[in-house]
């Protein structure tokens, strides 16, 4: 049933009283035809048994007169039948069914009438019959049952009526007492307000859905406003800290134009200009990384690093301010590389935002410990500090953007507060946690930074190679240089020493061969166009299927840095050019 | 032929007697008297029940158109489940064992014999004879206002143990002896 017919559609109201009603009256019609019908047969019945008995007796009573033709006393024995009001006529009949005598008070009837015969017969013979007609009163009977049942039927109908009215009232009273506490909220933007749970029902269950609802609705408006308040103080404070450095700058400029160039308060000024500008532009660098993260735009440029060369770029830049303030700062790297899938300008600039906390909210002379260390496949990078610490409440806090721990703090030590927020969600981009501890105020800080690191290259602590293949002396060698006479050439060597080797002279099919080569060792040359080897190395170390060759770099530089930049492209070894062939077929054997 | 008529005669008499209470023209007073002999013993109690294969024996003296209706009435019929026996017996010695004796105006006289023969006996004795009653028969055939009308001697039936229905009372035109 789709829906429900028209009568009873509309409101719950009506559809609860129309249902009883309805059930009521059904049931009502149904009982009064039943009882009716049984009636009007069982009624009929036992008029007919009375009239038969009737017959019956007058028969007896009349079968003499009538077996000897006693007109007189059969008239006599009909004429008892005056005693009863409701026969209206009677006769006997001789055994051909000719009347004999007849009884008719009233003439003659219309009406109900039940008819009853019976033969008379007295020692076995047959003398005649009797008929004897009674009213029947059906009519009256059935009307006086239908009165009853239509009287019966209307009171039946006005309580259920009430039942209804009383029943669609606890229906729908927790209904609109809901619908009220809904529009309150609407009207007032009230949302503490809560609708009142009456019943213990589905209703009841609705009731508190709405108020568990309105609950949420209220909660996440709080957070609204307090999100709203924090945005508005960091507009505040942005303004303030652009502002700052606009007024020395200012000066500076003022001294420059009126001291000659090489005065010493001009360089002084120059030089605090260089200052304050490199403040500002940190700002704003911070102020864009913000806005990025905040729209989802900031991407990051992952890569198979070692972690060790990041690290140390955050050291070096923070040490200025490390000394300037006086603090003694160590730090301690793990004594193996360890690699990470990171983008290593970001995962600096992590370390560096702690760093340079650190920096700022620990007292002159005070300590700084920077550890990086692997620990059960993470990359765990720990910053502590025996600075003013952070209140026990605060700890979650402090990562919220905006949110600027102390506000009396945050007078002396300057930023805009998103420097935590931007580094959580750095760490968080790079699949890691950072956590904040901290016994309290003045009690210092600790603040842990967890990476997943990537497996170690077997062997890559000692430099060592992988173990010789077991068996043949042939290995699959890819060689990918742009210098196709110099490395034509050292394949056929290498060819000539049973080897398989593979030739590429650019970055792009150097990775497809590698694809479907699958090398053991890859001599790579940096210094293509296009891919260069440590994109074509990165790549490499990328895809399952060239990740476990043993890469060499060959190139023109011999810097350390560039050892650096090559062991973080995930290379096994380098050489310089020229290559010479021992070099070579040193690796391949060792 | 003539059975027949009688027959047909017969269940005519046998609801005479409309709105004018006008015996039939053609219903002869024997053929209504043996319509009533017919009759009687459904009205009358026996002292005893005899076994059903015993005929219920109706002897009739003196009339033989009576006789000849009776039979012709009972023919094929049973009183209370036993088969109904006509005799006309020509003394006294052919009435022992009758259950009723219909005595005929012609033979009147030996009536009050044939009661002292019957001293005792439960027969039903039926007469149509003046004083019948007095010289001992229990119901007696009169004509009244031109209708077949009878009387009861009901002290009679008693001394032979016979009883009598109240109903038969009731259609009888006398009643000597009733019981309150």
């Amino acid at each position: 049933m789709r829906r429900l017919p028209a009568l009873i559609g509309g409101s719950v109201r009506r559809k609860t009283m129309g249902v009883v009603l309805a059930v009521a009256f059904v049931t009502l019609l149904v009982n009064a035809l039943v009882l009716t019908v049984y009636e009007v047969r069982t009624y009929r019945e036992a008029r007919l048994v009375e009239a038969r008995a009737q017959a019956e007796i007058l028969g007896r009573a009349a079968a003499s007169a009538l077996a000897f033709n006693d007109q007189k006393e059969a008239n006599a024995a009909l004429a008892t039948l005056k005693a009863r009001a409701d026969v209206v006529a009677a006769a006997l009949y001789g055994p051909d069914g000719r009347v004999f005598a007849s009884y008719a008070p009233h003439g003659t009837f219309t009406g109900d009438v039940v008819r009853a015969s019976r033969d008379i017969v007295e020692g076995g013979q047959r003398l005649g019959s009797v008929e004897v007609v009674t009213r029947s009163g059906l009519r009256e009977r059935i009307l006086a049952f239908a009165g009853i049942l239509v009287a019966v039927m209307a009171v039946a109908l006005g309580a259920a009526l009430l039942l209804s009215a009383w029943l669609q009232r606890v229906l729908t009273q927790p209904i609109l007492d809901i619908d009220a506490a809904a529009r309150s909220v609407i009207e007032r933007r009230d949302y503490s307000v809560r609708a009142r749970r009456t019943t213990d029902d589905e209703i009841g269950v609705l009731a508190d859905a709405f108020n568990r609802m309105l609950g949420e609705v209220e909660a996440s408006h709080g957070e609204l406003r307090d999100a709203d308040r924090r945005k508005d103080e960091f507009l505040a404070t942005l303004a303030h800290e652009l502002r700052n450095p606009l007024a020395p700058v200012r000066n500076a400029l003022y001294l420059m134009r009126v001291a000659p160039p090489d005065d010493p308060s001009a360089i002084a000024a120059r030089a605090m200009i260089e200052r304050q500008v490199g403040q500002m532009v940190r700002l704003i660098d911070d102020l864009i990384d913000v806005s990025r993260i905040t729209t989802g735009k900031l991407a990051l440029r992952r890569e198979r690093v070692e972690v060790g060369a990041v690290a140390r770029s955050a050291i070096e830049a923070v040490e200025p301010a490390m000394r300037a303030r006086q603090l003694d700062f160590q730090a301690s790297l793990p004594s193996m590389p360890v690699y990470v899938s990171a983008d290593p300008t970001r995962l600096a600039q992590v370390y560096l935002n702690l760093l340079n906390n650190t920096c700022k909210f620990t007292e002159p002379g005070g300590r700084v410990r920077f550890e990086l260390a692997l620990e059960d496949g993470m990359l765990v990078g720990r910053v502590r500090d025996n600075g003013i610490g952070v209140p026990t409440q605060q700890l979650a806090a402090i990562f919220q953007m905006f949110n600027q721990a102390d506000r009396s703090l945050e007078r002396t030590a300057g930023g805009l507060g998103v420097g935590l927020a931007l580094a959580r969600r750095l760490v968080e981009l790079h699949g890691g946690t950072i956590e904040a501890h901290s016994e309290g105020e003045g009690r210092g800080a600790e603040f842990v930074v967890r990476i997943p690191a990537l497996g170690a290259e077997p062997g890559e602590a000692a430099g060592a190679l992988p173990p010789r293949r077991a068996g043949n002396g042939r290995r699959r060698i890819l060689l990918v240089d742009d210098n196709a006479d110099y490395v034509d050439s050292l394949a056929d060597v290498l060819r000539a020493d049973g080897n398989e080797v593979r030739v590429a002279h650019d970055g792009k099919s150097g990775l497809d061969a590698a694809r479907s080569f699958r090398p053991e060792f890859a001599f790579l040359d940096i210094g293509m166009p296009g891919m260069n080897g440590f994109e074509l190395a990165r790549r490499m170390r990328e895809e399952a299927a060239t990740r476990e060759a043993i890469l060499v770099a060959i190139t023109g530089f011999s810097q350390p840095a560039d050892r650096v930049r090559g062991r973080e492209a995930g290379f096994d070894r380098y050489l310089i050019k020229p290559v010479e062939i021992e070099a070579v077929k040193e690796i391949l054997g060792a | 032929m003539r059975r027949f008529a009688a027959l047909a005669a017969a269940w005519l008499a046998l609801f005479t007697g409309q709105a004018g209470a006008q015996p039939l023209p053609d219903a002869q007073e024997h053929e209504v008297k043996a319509a009533f002999l017919y009759k009687f013993p459904a009205f009358v109690e026996w002292p005893s029940r005899p076994a059903p294969e015993v005929p219920f024996v109706i002897a009739v003296m003196g009339a033989p158109q009576v006789a000849e209706t009776l039979r012709g009435l009972a023919e094929g019929r049973r009183h209370n489940g036993r088969a109904i026996e006509i005799r006309e017996p020509v003394d006294s010695q052919g009435v022992n064992g009758a259950h009723m004796v219909f005595v005929g105006a012609a033979v009147a006289a030996r009536l009050p014999g044939l009661a002292r023969a019957l001293a005792g006996a439960p027969t039903l004795i039926v007469s149509e004879s003046a004083g019948g009653l007095d010289q001992g028969s229990m119901i007696n055939f009169v004509i009244s206002d031109a209708r077949v009308r009878f009387d009861v001697a009901v002290d009679n039936a008693d001394a032979r143990g016979l009883r009598i229905s109240s109903r038969l009372l009731a259609v009888a035109r006398n009643v000597r002896g009733g019981r309150p």
